[in-house]
């Protein structure tokens, strides 16, 4: 087995070892501390699933509790009422708990922060009463009582039996969370917390992952609700209440938000603090909201996180591929993600001998109220053509860019790329038509490496492929290691080789920018729309930038619209240069036509037309 | 790549130094000392109880720990139990969770000899199904909760509190010395545990009794509005109102009940909302009518003699007492520690679960007078089959701006 | 009479929201530790009124001070030092610092609930079948007149304009010489003190205990939100109807739904009208 494989299926598996691992220490200490163990191991797994939803999607749930309350009743109730079997239950728990998610979940994400936390208090409550009220069913505020569980005749009475029981169970159960938080799901969800509108321009539907991410977590939830049940010995409805709910938000919080390991430890040891602080117990909580407030200040990735990143190391060498066949020293990088994107069977722009007119603009327009913003713009882009826009702010070429890419809908006209009318086409399906673009501030996903925002640009983010592509990242299959080789590639193309594992949030300006030109062109697209590539960067680094841009075009094919305030970078780059001022195109042309225009002029620099 | 393998490293490193830090008291605890019973040593015989210490609560628990305390340290003073002294362990528990946990911690962990249930509700319901399967003798002193008493089990005795059932006819009892020609009767009851328990026995009392109109309205817990139910009440014209709540709920109750039109209504409360912090909340013009069952022979501020000793007691170990105190459960902390002191005397020198459990079941009219404490309980006596220790109710009363005990329910 | 009993509790309801609103208003962030906010001012209360003995008017100036100072110290100390991380950071940092307060409370008071006297006690009016206590009326009043101060403190005085300023264009409002440090202090006191009335006004009639926070919490949230969380019109009139709502379902349904009924009009209103009944303009930019 190849280093790399190894490596990724001992990462995705190590959560389960430990969770097994600790079950069986436990069983050196007597039965009070086996059951405390028990109980770490269940917070330990709704730390990790709150990792998914809180450490990385970053929602705001206070519905922790509830769900924990639908596992643990909706397992016990079968048995006590049907009696169903306790394997059989568990996995009614787990599925009652995903719909659940899913019913939090639609109405949810239509919202962010504050009124989605203010959802799932709704919900929280209503299940709560729910439960108090149905009291044939549940006992109602005088609790139910849960036997221990039974597993082919064996009854799990004892601690130490009970102990091992969660320790394998757990460890199944926590795998599938960790192939998805350490794969390709997770690292699409973190890019859709740290910035919305890049995700969704490389396909990551927001809503569908919020949705997903929803089930899986709440599934989990009540998982560790239902199999912890029968240690609590009654269940009622008070001890899942609000503030189970709030308490459990610490997990992720203190332990960590970017990692399974910070939902793990979180869980795993805050919940047994308040039994190894026992004289404390008075004061337990105000402990815990004080710490959660510090972390919160001083720690925003959790304390763990905090640990740990002090190791992360700044400038790593990669070992390019030696299956890559390196050309001459100048077209190298090119090439070589030339070479690697075929290998992902990525169409090459320009290749396939189709239509001259790759993007049509036609009569589009579009108003805020009483600000026209963009006003009647027709525009036609050639396939590999070189395109630049350009006007002073408030122009409205960002606001055409953003119709065009799909985040702002016209009022009139059409938009049409290869033939297809852009208006049906959502936001997040264009970049399987073949466009990707670039943000006015650089719009990288900060805490994940360059790598990683690298292959978000692959744009193969739907949810199915979100989800089997972690599947088969978890082995180090054929597929994620070409993404790797690919993303790779388009990191080099661009000049940041050596960055490749960096944390993207620590680049410097114009390498950030580099970064997200390699996230844009490791699809191989048709069109790319670059939204001011090089402000805020030096003389120096926008004539490499050019270099670059005109090599990408030259032997990958990519046509470019360019939005600058730079007329010399534009001229210097673009055959062809649109001029916008006031919503309108005020002029088409080269650069050197554009430059003499007096129309473009006036606009520009106030001349007036001198008297003849 | 190496990355991970760091991280992974120290994971496991920080891991197991969590854990050791975590077995090293688990460990320890592995020794045994040598001992006849557990938690019986030559010279100390170790108690354990639970109670909730925070919390909405925490009015039952304090109070227990606090007088089982003072209990353990006047017969310590007065020369122990056959020669060893009492030492008392108390852990905080509110919800199941916590209960089964300080249980566990406390009989497999702390290995107490005795354990005593000081609190009430679910976390007690689960302690006591814990110590079913555990063995220990357990005294469960304010838990009145049928699902605490069943099924039966030979281990576990119950000490002041009867159960709903005598305490829910006591109400009706109070309620017609209260008003002894009522035809119109309303229940408010608060929609948790305990308050439905009682409903669950009243109700069918209440209906057995015949030639009555009941009328029950239910109010969530802590709930402080209560305009709806009360103006049900006053459209049927009920002449008694049984509150089974919280005595802020009930105080709530009470006080609005003039603004929603009921006037010249008599009220039976539930026993823990007899106190007197009841009445800045119901207001001094609103305590004319207001009755409750009570389970000790005084209520703990009137000038009876044991009381009062009592409570000069009570004030020389803890100071200046919080609004309310003592109440019920000083009396029961305080009282049952006595109770407990003389199970375990008549158990003999040679102390074992075995004998302590025959001890416990030829308790007759056990009192703390017997070992020296203030009669401040009912004296309690237990069978083999019966291990209700107390079933006697007071009732009590406002009188003149204090609660004071007026007789017995029936 | 249920009419007014659910009047007297929305209007407190509509103090408590309109602070929330006025936080966030001037600073975006969704406060949920004002139902600690409100705690304090009850607490407070209790001190003035019963430990103090001094009477109920020393109260009402005071108390909304006290409230005030808190929520601005709050600010500054703990909110300040996390402004430039995302909403997630600051809203969960409120939810945990107002259980923090609350616990505080219980430690200091370890009671199960203060009470305080009526600051209207009295025999009741009788208008024909209705009874209406003096307090109902006083709280009504009272609470109406003080957000209707509220609202116009923030509408139209100086101190408002620079507060919805600032929350319009943080940068293009310090350059106009408004201090934004100073500004968002600022807002956070007048929440706070907002609070602090609701406090006054609910203390007699719900109790001072750590349950207040919370259920002045959800109660306050809802009814901003049903208002439209960027609307102090909508804050007052959301918290009436939710009084209303919450009163007549208990009559005439059952007392659980009491609790629901508030629940499900925040679902109802979030999903069909999600700004509010009363929106106002907000504009987003990619």
């Amino acid at each position: 087995m190849s280093n790399g494989r190894l490596r990724a299926i001992t990462g995705v598996l190590a959560p389960s070892a430990v969770l097994l691992a600790v079950s069986v220490f436990g069983l050196l200490f007597d039965t009070y501390w086996q059951y405390v163990f028990a109980i770490s191991i269940s917070a330990a797994v709704i730390g990790s699933a709150l990792a998914m939803l809180v450490g990385y999607a970053r929602c705001i749930t206070i519905a922790t509790g509830a769900m924990l309350a639908i596992g643990a009743y909706g397992a016990t109730i079968p048995i006590v009422h049907a009696g169903m079997p306790f394997l059989a239950a568990i996995i009614v728990a787990i599925i009652l708990g995903a719909c659940a998610g899913l019913v939090l979940a639609v109405p949810g994400v239509r919202f962010r922060s504050h009124n989605l936390a203010m959802i799932t208090l709704v919900f929280q409550a209503v299940v709560i009463i729910v439960l108090r009220e149905s009291k044939t069913l549940t006992g109602g505020a005088e609790g139910m009582h849960v036997p221990p569980p039974v597993i082919l005749g064996f009854s799990f009475a004892r601690d130490a039996d009970f102990l091992l029981l969660c320790g394998a169970i757990y460890a199944l159960a926590v795998l599938p969370m960790a192939v998805l938080l350490a794969g390709a799901f997770g690292k699409n969800l973190r890019a859709l917390a740290f910035n919305e509108n890049a995700a969704r321009a490389f396909g990551i539907d927001v809503s569908q992952h919020l949705i997903a991410a929803f089930i899986f977590s709440s599934g989990l939830i009540a998982f560790a609700g239902a199999v912890s049940a029968p240690r609590f010995r009654i269940i009622d409805p008070d001890s899942y209440g609000i503030f189970t709910s709030i308490f459990t938000l610490a997990y992720p919080i203190i332990g960590g938000m970017g990692s399974i390991w910070g939902g793990l430890a979180g869980g795993g040891i805050l919940r047994v603090v308040p039994e190894l602080l026992r004289p404390l117990a008075d004061y337990i909580e105000l402990i815990f909201c004080a710490l959660v407030v510090a972390t919160l200040t001083f720690f925003p990735d959790g304390l763990a996180s905090a640990l740990w990143r002090r190791r992360r190391t700044r400038h790593r060498r990669i070992k390019p591929d030696t299956s890559l066949k390196p050309a001459s020293v100048e077209l190298a990088p090119i090439a070589e993600l030339f070479a690697a994107t075929e290998a992902l069977g990525l169409a090459a722009a320009g290749r396939d001998g189709a239509e001259p007119i790759l993007l049509t603009v036609e009569g589009v327009s579009k108003s805020y109220g009483a600000l026209r913003a963009v006003d009647d713009v027709s525009l036609v882009v050639s396939a590999g053509a070189l395109h630049g826009l350009m006007g002073p702010n408030g122009a409205g070429k960002t606001t055409l860019f953003n119709i065009v890419s799909g985040f702002v809908a016209a009022d009139t006209g059409k938009v049409q790329m290869s033939g297809a009318l852009l208006h049906d086409i959502p936001l997040e399906a264009r970049i399987r038509l073949g466009m990707t673009r670039t943000f006015q501030h650089a719009a990288v996903f900060e805490r994940l490496s360059c790598l990683d925002n690298v292959i978000i640009g692959l744009g193969r983010n739907s949810i199915a492929q979100g989800i089997l592509r972690s599947f088969g990242q978890a082995y180090a299959n054929a597929g994620s290691r070409s993404e790797r080789r690919a993303a790779q590639a388009a990191l080099v193309a661009v000049g940041l080789g050596t960055r490749v594992e960096d944390v993207a949030g620590a680049l410097p300006l114009g390498d950030q920018r580099r970064l997200e030109i390699a996230r844009a062109i490791v699809s191989r697209p048709r069109l790319m729309l670059l939204d001011e590539p090089v402000s805020g960067v030096s003389v120096e680094e926008a004539r490499r930038l050019r270099e670059l841009l005109l090599a990408i075009n030259g032997q990958l094919g990519i046509a470019m619209v360019v939005i600058e305030h730079n007329i010399g970078f534009l001229s210097s780059l673009c055959r062809r240069i649109s001029v916008m001022s006031q919503g309108r195109i005020l002029a088409e042309g080269d650069a050197a036509s554009i430059i003499a225009d007096p129309r473009v002029r006036h606009a520009y620099f106030g001349e007036q037309e001198a008297a003849a | 790549m190496a990355e991970k393998h760091l991280f992974r490293r120290r994971t496991i490193i920080k891991g197991a130094a969590a854990l050791t830090a975590v077995a090293i008291p688990g460990l320890r605890a592995q020794r045994a000392l040598a001992q006849v019973a557990p938690g019986v040593t030559d010279s100390e015989v170790l108690i354990g109880a639970l109670g909730q210490l925070t919390g909405p609560f925490a009015f039952i628990g304090a109070p227990g720990r606090d007088n089982m305390q003072l209990a353990v340290e006047k017969l310590n003073g007065a020369g122990g139990i056959n020669g060893r002294k009492l030492r008392l362990l108390f852990e905080h528990a509110s919800t199941p969770a916590e209960s089964v946990a300080a249980a566990k911690k406390l009989v497999e962990n702390d290995k107490v000899f005795v354990l005593v249930i000081a609190s009430g509700s679910t976390g007690a319901a689960a302690a006591a199904d814990y110590v079913r399967s555990a063995q220990i003798p357990t005294y469960n002193t304010v838990g009145a909760t049928p699902i605490i008493r069943e099924p039966f089990a030979r281990n576990v005795f119950h000490g002041t509190i009867p159960p709903a059932s005598v305490t829910g006819q006591a109400m009706i009892d109070i309620g017609f010395q209260a008003v002894p020609s009522a035809t119109k009767i309303g229940v408010l009851a608060g929609t948790y545990a305990f308050p439905q328990s009682h409903l669950a026995e009243i109700k069918p009392r209440l209906e057995k009794r015949g030639g009555l109109e009941v009328v029950v309205e239910q109010f969530d817990a802590a709930a402080s509005d209560f305009t709806a139910q009360l103006v049900s009440f006053a459209r049927r014209r009920v002449q008694l109102v049984l509150i089974l709540g919280s005595f802020t709920e009930a105080g709530f109750a009470i006080k609005q009940a003039p603004e929603k039109g009921l006037s010249d209504v008599h009220y039976v409360l539930d026993g823990s909302a007899v106190n007197n912090a009841i009445i800045p909340v119901i207001g001094a013009e609103n305590t004319k009518n207001v009755w409750g069952y009570f389970n000790a022979p005084y209520f703990p501020t009137q000038d009876d003699l044991p009381i009062a000793d009592y409570r000069r007691q009570l004030v020389e170990k803890l100071g200046t007492l919080p609004q309310g105190r003592p109440n019920i459960y000083d009396l029961i902390g305080y009282g049952s520690t006595y109770i407990l002191a003389q199970v375990l005397k008549k158990a003999g020198r040679d102390l074992s679960w075995q004998r302590v459990i025959e001890s416990w079941e030829t308790l007759r009219d056990a009192k703390p007078s017997d070992m020296g404490g203030y009669d401040v309980i009912f004296p309690e006596t237990v069978t083999p089959t019966d291990h209700q220790g107390n079933k006697k109710v007071a009732s009590a009363r406002i009188i003149n701006g204090s609660w004071k005990v007026v007789g017995l329910a029936s | 009479m249920i009419v007014v009993g659910g009047l007297k509790f929305g209007a407190i309801y509509s103090l408590a929201a309109l602070g929330i609103v006025v936080i966030y208003k001037a600073t975006r962030i969704v406060n949920f530790a004002h139902g600690a906010f409100v705690l304090a001012g009850a607490y407070a209360t209790y001190g003035i009124v019963e430990a103090l003995d001094v009477g109920y008017w020393p109260a009402y100036l005071l108390v909304p001070i006290a409230t005030g100072l808190l929520a601005a110290a709050v600010e500054f100390g703990m909110l300040r030092p996390i402004r430039q991380a995302d909403m997630f950071a600051l809203i969960t940092s409120t939810i945990f610092i107002g259980i923090g307060l609350s616990e505080v409370y219980r430690l200091v008071q370890n009671t199960e609930m203060l009470g305080v006297r009526n600051p209207l006690p009295g025999p009741p009016i009788f208008l024909g079948d209705v009874i209406i206590t003096k307090e109902q009326v006083w709280v009504l009043v009272g609470a109406i007149i003080s957000a209707l101060i509220g609202v116009v403190v923030f509408g139209y005085a100086p101190i408002g304009r620079g507060l919805r300023a600032i929350a319009a264009n943080a940068r293009g409002a310090a350059l106009c010489g408004y201090s934004s440090d100073g500004m968002n202090a600022m807002a956070w006191f007048l929440g706070g003190a907002l609070a602090g009335l609701a406090g006054i006004f609910a203390a007699p009639s719900k109790g001072i205990s750590p349950e207040l926070a919370i259920s002045m919490i959800t109660a306050g949230f809802v009814a901003a939100v049903i208002g439209g969380i960027d609307s102090l019109r909508g804050a007052l009139f959301g918290g009436l109807v939710l009084g209303l709502a919450e009163t007549v379902a208990a009559a005439y349904v059952s007392s659980a739904m009491k609790n629901a009924v508030s629940f499900l009009l925040l679902f109802v209103v979030l999903l069909w009208r999600p700004e509010g009944l009363f929106p106002e303009a907000k504009i987003r930019d990619v």
